[in-house]
């Protein structure tokens, strides 16, 4: 294995922030020249994957580009032609093999989406709102002072505080944020149930390969990337998307579906995803939520499907069955294991209370980026087979319940067991619970390779 | 009986393309010109012949050289590659293709060396079995089940699938009868049309929605709740 150079590596690949605040910016180069000196003014900024001796800091900086950012900062062509195809298209052109038609379709995107002029993305995560303000506001400053690129649009996210404490909780009333998979060479707090399952049981990290460029995958190859190797090593390629939430249906339809399953409203909202709203996974608990599980590090992410292909418990398309399916396929999960992606992310929009109201429209949703080394073996495969097929699962045409792209037909199957408190239920006329409002492809260059963009000698000889 | 995967018959032919100089066009190009104009969805001439799982017809050029250390080999002609699987035995589908779709079978092999023409149905079974090689593999999900079976098992499976979805809650009386009556109406039917797995899917037949729910997807439009 090879030794990981942490401080070569932008930090917001190798961990999760957990810092409650965001902001993600998208700009466009003004000019080559005066582009290259805007990013090179904000090298220095840049958060790496160093340890945090002082714990954690105040704000975080990151940056990554689009092809026609790299494209705009003047890369030589012959560098530019060696990125993978998927990436050099753009997430809009990859809308048919995505699902990312319809309700999900361009049309209906936010306009920074729809024209396809962002070059660069640029993410700031804080302690406090004050701190973000005045680390984006030196942004926009040097934005101008530099006169190298420009501000097309803004994306704030954030966790939700709720009664006074920062939530890991979404807007359908999920707790989030579990089972990001381990990485060989990745330092991080392991638990049991994330990275690869081996055949004695036991849980292994994935190779690095699965996440960074210049290491062996799980296939013991190199995953495809540009030349320079200089350019591509300690690198990742990051998915961006906006997805609306409609929270108004989906509280609307568990509340009309619960009073028709036996189970209830709370069972069947643990049904539908694989988790029961306080994060308890319904495999461990099918019958109850239970805070020890959830709180117990050596648990929560710990079990597998192979005693339960028929769905009694978790059901066999529920949201994160669907999207790591762990054993559930057989052979010891490796046909899972160069599908794994890593998700970043926060909510947007503001949370309303169960208690209160809520709304289809509006801003409110969640800025999902997941990181990956090959976004078409990783994510769009995740995304085309998992989330809007069914048929690895069994499942033929069917879709995920909570992200699939129904538009009013499809339908999910709890299959249950002869249990009178677990009984099986379909789910007819599903909607769409999440659309998609934009989001691109961008690639995460290591340090030096972001320093040899700012000097322009990316050289592919 | 490499050929046969249950009741499933397994056909590879390799024909041999013409070689003539003197040709305006190649009957190599004529083949790829015909072919890429074929349909393939339920236009296509094999849901003519309605016994046809699969069909696929491809053209073999040579072997490609991929330079040293490898060694160049030629073949000693282009070939046609006709695989099909079906229902039946050998001499029963060649005869149907010969007189479903004769032109498209003309149309095609007219241009491979010793082809007599489909006129003489037995002369046209003799050049293919001549022509014919071993079937090794099957596709993976080909089964023991007729085109038919199959169609009818899809058209079945979502029949119930949606009378499950909205049977449920109904009184084991009210079930039943309901059940009762769905079966009279899968059982009239009408039988699934070949060649259109794509289209839609298999006919939908229609059960008493008990309790349907409102329609969500279209009171989102609506915003608030």
């Amino acid at each position: 294995m090879s030794k990981l150079d942490a401080t070569d590596i932008q930090g917001f690949v190798l961990r999760g922030y957990g810092l409650p605040f965001a902001r993600y910016m998208f700009l466009e180069i003004a000019d080559v020249q005066r582009g290259r000196r805007f990013i090179g003014s904000l090298l220095g900024q840049i958060t790496t994957g160093e340890h945090w001796d002082a714990g954690k800091p105040e704000w975080t900086l990151n940056i990554a580009f689009t092809h026609k950012g790299l494209v705009n900062l003047n890369l030589p062509d012959a560098s530019l032609l060696t990125f993978p195809v998927e990436f050099i298209q753009g997430m809009k052109a990859r809308g048919e093999i995505l699902g990312d038609t319809g309700r999900n379709g361009p049309e209906r995107w936010d306009a920074v989406w729809k024209d396809g002029r962002v070059d660069v993305w640029v993410a700031v995560n804080s302690k406090n709102k004050e701190t973000l303000e005045e680390r984006c506001a030196d942004l926009i400053r040097l934005t101008s002072e530099t006169g190298g690129a420009k501000l097309l649009g803004s994306q704030d996210a954030g966790a939700f505080l709720i009664d006074g404490q920062w939530s890991p909780k979404e807007h359908f009333g999920y707790t989030d944020g579990f089972g990001n998979p381990d990485f060989l060479g990745v330092k991080r707090n392991t638990q049991p149930g994330q990275g690869k399952l081996l055949s004695d049981g036991s849980w292994a990290p994935l190779a690095t390969g699965e996440l960074l460029l210049g290491y062996a995958d799980e296939a013991g190859e190199l995953p495809v990337a540009p030349v320079p190797h200089l350019l591509a090593i300690n690198g990742s390629f990051m998915v961006y998307r906006k997805l609306h939430q409609n929270v108004a249906t989906f509280r609307r339809y568990l509340e009309e579906k619960g009073t028709l399953y036996a189970g209830g409203k709370e069972k069947l909202a643990a049904k539908l995803i694989g988790r029961w709203r306080d994060g308890t996974p319904v495999e461990l608990s099918p019958d109850a939520p239970d805070q020890q599980v959830v709180k117990d590090k050596q648990r929560n992410v710990n079990f597998t499907f192979g005693n339960d292909l028929n769905g009694a418990r978790c059901p066999v398309g529920a949201h994160i069955r669907r999207t790591n399916p762990r054993d559930a396929f057989g052979f010891n999960g490796q046909l899972i294991n160069r599908r794994r992606i890593t998700r970043r992310g926060l909510p947007y929009g503001p949370y309303v209370p169960e208690s209160e109201p809520a709304r289809d429209d509006g801003e409110h949703g969640i800025i999902f980026m997941a990181l990956n080394a090959s976004l078409f073996r990783q994510f769009e495969f995740v995304q085309q087979q998992w989330v809007e097929y069914g048929n690895d699962a069994r499942l033929g045409n069917d879709k995920d319940m909570l992200m699939g792209n129904h538009e009013g037909h499809d339908r999910y199957t709890i299959q249950g067991s002869e249990d009178p408190r677990n009984p099986p239920f379909v789910c007819g006329d599903l909607p769409n619970f999440v659309e998609l409002r934009g989001g691109d492809y961008f690639f995460l260059p290591s340090m030096t390779a972001l320093r040899m963009i700012v000097a322009g000698t990316v050289d592919p000889r | 009986m490499a050929n046969q995967s249950g009741s499933v018959y397994g056909l590879t032919i390799l024909s041999p393309i013409c070689y003539d100089k003197t040709a305006e066009t190649s009957h190599n190009c004529a083949i790829r010109m015909k072919l890429a104009a074929m349909p393939r969805d339920e236009f296509s001439p094999f849901a003519k012949v309605s016994s046809t799982h699969l069909a696929r017809l491809v053209v073999m050029d040579d072997v490609v050289y991929v330079g040293a250390p490898s060694c160049e080999e030629h073949l000693k002609s282009q070939y046609l590659i006709f695989e099909t699987n079906f229902d039946g035995d050998l001499d029963t589908y060649l005869s149907r293709m010969a007189r479903e779709i004769p032109e498209e079978v003309d149309a095609v092999w007219q241009h491979c060396w010793g082809y007599p023409g489909v006129k003489n149905v037995d002369a046209f079974i003799a050049y293919m079995k001549k022509c014919q090689v071993t079937t090794t593999f099957f596709f993976a999900d080909v089964n023991n089940k007729t085109v038919q079976q199959t169609l009818i098992a899809l058209q079945t499976q979502a029949a119930v699938a949606e009378f499950v979805e909205h049977a449920q809650g109904l009184s084991p009386s009210e079930l039943q009868k309901s059940f009762a009556s769905f079966l009279v109406k899968l059982r009239g039917a009408p039988p699934p049309v070949p060649g259109r797995p794509g289209a839609g899917g298999p006919p939908r037949i229609e059960t008493k929605m008990k309790w349907a729910s409102k329609n969500l997807a279209a009171s989102m439009a609506g915003g608030a709740q």
